[in-house]
C-alpha cells in the first residue's frame, strides 16, 4: 500500500513538473521579444553620458521620423524605374567596425532594402539582408532580424509583401529594444542612416528625372530633419556624434531657404465604402528653389558618401 | 492520498485560471492587426504601438498612452486597432495635431468603434495619438500604422 502511494506521489510530482515546464514555456512565448536577459551588452555600447534633454522629454521622441517605405513608395509612384546604381555597396561591411558605424550602416542598408522591396527586386536583396544581419549582430540586436525567413522569402521570390512586413517590423523591434535598454544613441543612428540614404535616393532620382512632387518631398524634409537633429544633439558629447551633427547642420542650414506655410482647414470624419476616413483638409505650401534643391542634394551626397566610404 | 489529489487539483485550477497557457502575446496581436490593416492588399506596415493599461480606479482620471508621429502630406495612412481577447478593455484612439482633435475610431453618438480608419494627411507635421480603454477598463491592444498611398 505504502509503495502504491509512493508511486502515485512520484507520478503526480512528474505531472506537476511537466505542467510547470509547459506554463513557463507559455510565459517565454509571451515575452519572446524580451531578450534583454539573454544577451550581454558591453558597457561601451550603453550610453552612459548625460543627455542634453531630460529623460522625460526623451519619452516624447517622435516616431516614424524616417521610414524606408514612404520615400521608396513615392519614387515608385512617380514612375521612376529602379536602379541598383543608387544603392550603397555591401562589399565593405567589415569596415563598419565601431558601434557608431554599424548603427549608421544598418540605417543605410535598411533604406536600400526598403527601396529594393518596393520594386520587388529580390536579386540583390540577400546581400543586403546579410549585411544587415552582420551589422545587427555587431551591436547585439541580431536576434531581432529574422534572417532565415527573409532569406527564404527572397530566394523563392515569393510572398514579397511578407518580406517588406518582416523586415520593417524587425527594424522596429531593434529600435524598441535599443530604446528600452538605454541604447537610444544607437537607435537614433539607425534613424539617421535611414533618413540620409532615403534623401540620397530621392536626390539621385531627381537628378535623372526632375519631378515637382519629388522636389517638394525634399523641401518637406526641413520639418523632418529638425526632429532628427533634436534626437541626435542629445549625444553630441560623443565625438562621432558631434561630427555627424555638424555635417547634418550644414544640410539644415540650407533648409533655412525653404519656406513652408500652412492654412488650417476643418477636419472631417466620413464613412467611405464602409471605411472610416479622417480628412484633415489643411493646406501646406512648400517653396523650394531649384538652386537650394540641388545644394541640398549635393550636400546630402557628400555626407552619405563620407559615411559609406568609411 | 486524498490530500495529494486535492493539492494537485487546486494547482491545475490555479494554472488554468491564470490563463498563462494561451495568453495572447503582443506580437500575435501585431500580426493579427497587420492582416486587418492589409485586407485588400493595399497597406504597407510602418509602425506598431503596444498598449497595456490597468483598470482606472473610481474617481481617478482614465489612464492613457500617448505617441508622437511624424506624418507626411498628401499621404493616406491607416490606423488599425486590435484588442487582446485576454482583457475586457476596448481601445479608443484619438488623433491630434498640435492642438486639435482630428478624429477618433469611437463614435460617441452611436457607441460604435471602428477597428481601422484612414487618415488623409495634408500637412507634414508631428501628430499625437492618444489611446485609452473604454470605461477605463483594463486592456491590452496594438495600434498599427500603415502606409496606404500618396494622393
Amino acid at each position: 500500500m505504502k509503495n502504491n502511494i509512493l508511486i502515485m506521489s512520484k507520478r503526480l510530482i512528474y505531472i506537476l513538473l511537466l505542467l510547470l515546464l509547459i506554463t513557463s514555456c507559455g510565459e517565454n512565448k509571451q515575452k519572446k521579444d524580451d531578450f534583454s536577459s539573454e544577451f550581454e551588452i558591453p558597457d561601451s555600447q550603453r550610453y552612459a553620458g548625460e543627455l542634453a534633454i531630460s529623460a522625460e522629454a526623451m519619452d516624447d521622441i517622435v516616431e516614424n521620423i524616417s521610414s524606408p517605405v514612404e520615400i521608396a513608395a513615392l519614387i515608385k509612384a512617380v514612375g521612376v524605374p529602379y536602379s541598383k546604381d543608387y544603392l550603397a555597396t555591401t562589399d565593405f561591411v567589415d569596415k563598419y567596425n565601431t558601434s557608431f558605424k554599424k548603427a549608421l550602416g544598418l540605417g543605410i542598408f535598411g533604406a536600400d532594402l526598403g527601396y529594393q522591396n518596393m520594386y520587388n527586386k529580390t536579386g540583390s536583396v540577400i546581400d543586403y539582408i546579410s549585411a544587415i544581419k552582420s551589422l545587427a549582430d555587431g551591436i547585439h540586436v541580431g536576434q531581432f532580424f529574422d534572417f532565415t525567413t527573409l532569406k527564404r522569402l527572397a530566394t523563392n521570390n515569393q510572398n514579397l509583401d511578407s518580406l517588406m512586413y518582416i523586415s520593417v517590423q524587425n527594424f522596429n523591434q531593434m529600435d524598441r529594444y535599443l530604446t528600452e535598454n538605454n541604447r537610444s544613441n544607437l537607435s537614433s543612428l539607425i534613424v539617421a542612416g535611414v533618413w540620409i540614404e532615403s534623401i540620397y535616393l530621392l536626390g539621385e532620382v531627381i537628378k535623372k528625372s526632375p519631378n515637382s512632387e519629388l522636389s517638394e518631398k525634399i523641401g518637406e524634409q526641413k520639418i523632418i530633419l529638425s526632429n532628427l537633429m533634436l534626437l541626435l544633439k542629445n549625444y553630441e558629447r560623443n565625438p562621432d556624434f558631434k561630427v555627424l551633427v555638424a555635417d547634418l547642420a550644414e544640410i539644415q542650414a540650407l533648409f533655412k531657404e525653404v519656406t513652408i506655410t500652412s492654412i488650417l482647414g476643418e477636419p472631417e470624419m466620413v464613412e467611405e465604402d464602409g471605411m472610416l476616413v479622417i480628412k484633415q483638409n489643411d493646406k501646406q505650401f512648400i517653396d523650394i528653389s531649384d538652386e537650394i534643391l540641388f545644394k541640398i542634394i549635393d550636400k546630402t551626397v557628400e555626407v552619405r558618401n563620407k559615411i559609406i566610404q568609411l | 492520498m486524498k490530500n495529494v489529489y486535492k493539492i494537485f487539483t487546486l494547482f491545475v485550477v490555479f494554472l488554468l485560471a491564470n490563463n498563462t497557457l494561451f495568453a495572447q502575446s503582443g506580437q500575435e496581436l501585431v500580426d493579427i492587426c497587420g492582416m486587418v490593416a492589409n485586407q485588400n492588399g493595399e497597406a504597407t506596415y510602418l509602425k506598431d504601438f503596444q498598449i497595456k493599461l490597468e483598470a482606472s480606479k473610481a474617481g481617478e482620471e482614465q489612464q492613457s498612452d500617448r505617441y508622437s508621429l511624424l506624418l507626411s502630406k498628401n499621404t493616406i495612412y491607416r490606423f488599425s486597432i486590435c484588442n487582446s481577447r485576454d482583457f475586457p478593455g476596448e481601445a479608443i484612439l484619438q488623433l491630434f495635431d498640435n492642438n486639435r482633435l482630428l478624429g477618433t475610431n469611437y463614435m460617441v453618438a452611436t457607441g460604435n468603434s471602428y477597428p481601422t480608419f484612414d487618415f488623409r494627411c495634408t500637412q507634414t507635421s508631428v501628430y499625437h495619438v492618444f489611446v485609452n480603454f473604454r470605461e477605463g477598463k483594463q486592456g491590452m491592444s496594438v495600434v498599427l500604422l500603415s502606409f496606404v498611398e500618396r494622393f
